[in-house]
């Protein structure tokens, strides 16, 4: 998408270079741009400053707030619940973007090049839509409903272990610190795939099928299709993916907020809850500023990072293209 | 586009922008006291006690204020607590509002000057005469925002305690008598647990887990106990005897079935609903419950006070409190005098709510009567304890997580009893 973008907006540059009047159209657009520029200073950059600002005090959210300098800084680097709720985001990645992305790209294969041919393409649009349906509802909703199918005891999964007799399997789901914070995942597996799954299924319909046609007639089996074509075909894709869910899933909170509260025993805490209650509950707001201000600068980082690569390999691409 | 055109457009992109912005950034109805709007916020539900009283209470200020509109909002208790701050350092302050009391709420707000002094309304008003001094505890709050001492921000209209709710038709299908000691109690629990029952309703993601806690240690603990825990007058020691009781009981008991370890991830309403629903024979809880239960409850039930101890968890309700800049104060004290008056408290008694100024010979139903009679047998013996997560901000979530620990078995009673140590000592002020 992005390359897409800027391969034509090189295109107006060229054509405007050869007009002669390269600027006339930028100070137009910017004119364009200037509502969002506004909004976005407003909403994102004069908040954060604030709260950078505030990160460097000891403050309890009304009063003066007192200069405190790195104290909230250092205190963090010590503080073994941060770590431990920034362990947790790490296992958060690996359920809200790295399992989603490797599910959705097979599933997109699949009912882009199987059920779509075999059974119709409204049948693999229909199916599409299903595993979508999950991001479309409020995640507060979807919370309080998995909450009910993993309650210890009357919940619908061990009811379901119950009745196909494999009571044994039974457990506390969301009560077992051993096994809480992989319910969570679980249910972020079932949240998050559906976003990976339309923007490959999306991305397919973009590559060319006399690839796959040549292939196929050339003896090549489904999974080397899907190696040599299908993945290579949408890595940028894959690319926006990846880097899109792992910020969902460095920030993830209301499903934590609404399956566990950190719990239990702190078992799945992840930093944006943490932020949370260290402001509103601890009103250690000066504290809970230096967190959030922490986990902003590392998903700036990663954004950065995942942006930079992606152009790399997109130049490589165009490179061995030209 | 000309020159002129494109600045033209310009100015005005800029302009709208400007007051799109603005506009986003929230209007406020500030402005100087009209006399004739009472802007009232309070979460309290339609249905409770306090909520069918209250809205009675707006119709009685109506009645006695022609001319004068209640602007009423229903809040979320979460909403106000979170938000309380920032909302009355804004012009967007209620007039009056209801606010949780304790030292790390009302008190942190009095500290910072966002409430207004009380102190010469409920002289005059004669709020203070009133209130028992155990109810009255919430009310005032000293310049450090500890509370018990110093200057009126807040009044609760009623009480609250905790007391055991219990099945009498699973007792009586069980042969168990109503305990009236902590050994009875025991004894009954293990019938329960005999017969395959898990007696205590809990919550160990919410407040019910650690209402248990906090209460086997003030069955061990006295007034001074109480005082140094959450007014800082001495030192807690999470190691003593009483605290040592009740961690190294709690544990106990969920290793003998009392309390199940599933109840880890359980929030206080799966409590309820398991004693509503008859599954557990067994909850102790606050007098909040009390209008449901008389509601949806399908079975014979009664109460008793937790055996055996002097002191339960309960305090005065949550406060009305009349932020600093609220425009009609005045309209705010005649409403609070009106929740006062005998008419309302009534109400309140008769609709399963704990009064605290009310008529008992107009409480006609039987378990309201109950539980104002026990209420004022607790105050009598000043009785009430407040609540384990008020000394310190923040101190409920390190509960609820730690006593979590305690079900797993995850954590030892020492250990437990260590890192609340811990907590508490951060948080309290330094004496």
């Amino acid at each position: 998408m992005t390359a897409t973008a800027e391969r034509g907006g090189e295109v107006v540059r060229r054509h405007h270079s050869r007009t002669g009047h390269p600027r006339r159209p930028h100070s137009s657009y910017a004119l364009f741009l200037l509502p969002g520029a506004l909004a976005f200073l407003t909403v994102i950059v004069v908040p954060f400053l604030m709260n950078t600002g505030v990160s460097f005090t000891d403050w309890q959210g009304v009063g003066s707030p007192k200069w405190s300098g790195l104290a909230n800084y250092r205190e963090l680097m010590g503080d073994s619940e941060f770590w431990a709720s920034f362990r947790h985001s790490l296992f958060m990645v690996v359920a809200m973007a790295a399992v989603p992305t490797v599910l959705g790209l097979v599933l997109a294969a699949a009912l882009f090049d199987f059920v779509g041919k075999h059974f119709g393409t409204r049948i693999a649009a229909v199916l599409r839509a299903c595993f979508y349906l999950p991001q479309v509802l409020p995640v507060a909703v979807a919370g309080i409903v998995w909450s009910w199918i993993l309650a210890p005891d009357n919940g619908s999964l061990n009811a379901l272990l119950r009745a196909v007799g494999l009571g044994s399997l039974q457990q506390d789901w969301l009560g077992d610190p051993d096994i809480a914070l992989y319910s969570v995942m679980g249910v972020m597996v079932w949240v998050q795939l559906g976003f990976p799954l339309v923007v490959f299924m999306a991305g397919l319909q973009r590559v060319d099928p006399q690839l796959y046609e040549a292939a196929e007639l050339d003896g090549a089996g489904w999974w080397r299709r899907f190696g040599h074509i299908t993945l290579p075909q949408i890595r940028p894709e894959i690319y926006v993916v990846l880097l899109w869910c792992t910020i969902a899933a460095l920030k993830v909170f209301g499903a934590v907020y609404v399956l566990t509260k950190g719990g239990p025993g702190g078992a799945t805490d992840v930093p944006s809850y943490f932020s949370f209650t260290t402001f509103f509950e601890k009103t250690q707001v000066g504290y809970g500023a230096a967190i959030s201000t922490v986990l902003t600068v590392i998903i700036l980082g990663l954004a950065l990072v995942g942006l930079k690569l992606q152009t790399r390999a997109e130049d490589a691409e165009e490179g061995l293209r030209a | 586009m000309s020159t002129t055109r494109r600045r033209v457009v310009a100015t005005a992109a800029v302009t709208l922008t400007g007051a799109l912005l603005l506009a986003s950034c929230g209007s406020s109805d500030s402005g100087s006291p009209d006399g004739k709007t009472l802007k009232l916020w309070h979460y309290e539900g339609p249905d409770s006690a306090m909520g069918v009283a209250w809205n009675e209470a707006i119709k009685e200020f109506e009645k006695t204020h022609p001319g004068v509109k209640v602007k009423f909002e229903e809040k979320g208790f979460e909403q106000n607590q979170k938000t309380a701050p920032m909302v009355l350092n804004s012009n967007d302050a209620p007039d009056l509002m209801e606010y949780n009391k304790g030292n790390a709420t009302a008190g942190l707000l009095s500290k910072q000057g966002l409430l207004t002094d009380l102190t010469a309304e409920a002289t005059k008003r004669g709020w203070d005469k009133k209130l028992s001094a155990g109810v009255r505890t919430t009310s005032q709050y000293d310049t450090n925002g500890v509370m018990g001492s110093g200057k009126w921000y807040g009044v609760p209209n009623y009480a609250e305690y905790t007391m055991v709710f219990y099945n009498k038709d699973l007792f009586k299908k069980y042969g168990i008598a109503q305990p009236t000691t902590l050994d009875q109690l025991t004894a009954a629990m293990d019938t329960f647990v005999s017969k395959g029952i898990t007696p205590l309703a809990d919550a160990g993601a919410e407040y019910v887990a650690q209402q248990y806690l906090y209460q086997l240690a003030l069955s061990r603990a006295d007034r001074s106990w109480v005082d140094k825990y959450e007014l800082y007058k001495g030192k807690t020691d999470f190691h003593d005897a009483a605290w040592t009781y009740a961690a190294t009981t709690f544990a106990d008991w969920v290793k003998k079935g009392y309390i199940s370890k599933k109840s880890t991830s359980l929030k206080a309403e799966d409590a309820g609903v398991s004693f509503i629903q008859g599954k557990s024979p067994i909850l102790f809880s606050g007098s909040w419950w009390y209008g449901r239960f008389q509601t949806e409850n399908k079975f014979d039930w009664g109460t008793f006070l937790w055996p055996g101890s002097d002191l339960t968890l309960g305090s005065g309700g949550n406060l009305w409190v009349v932020p600093k800049g609220a425009r009609n104060k005045d309209l705010a004290y005649d409403f609070i005098d009106i929740t006062m008056s005998r008419k309302i408290q009534n109400l309140l008694g008769n609709k399963g709510g704990v009064p605290v100024g009310a008529d008992t010979a107009a409480i006609t139903d039987p378990k309201a009567k109950t539980l104002i009679a026990d209420f004022n047998t607790l105050s009598g013996r000043d009785g009430l304890a407040f609540y384990p997560d008020w000394p310190v901000a923040g101190f409920y979530d390190v509960l609820v997580s730690e006593t979590q620990k305690l079900i797993t078995g995850s954590e030892k009673p020492d250990a437990y009893l260590s890192a609340l140590q811990t907590a508490y000592d951060k948080g309290a002020p330094k004496t």
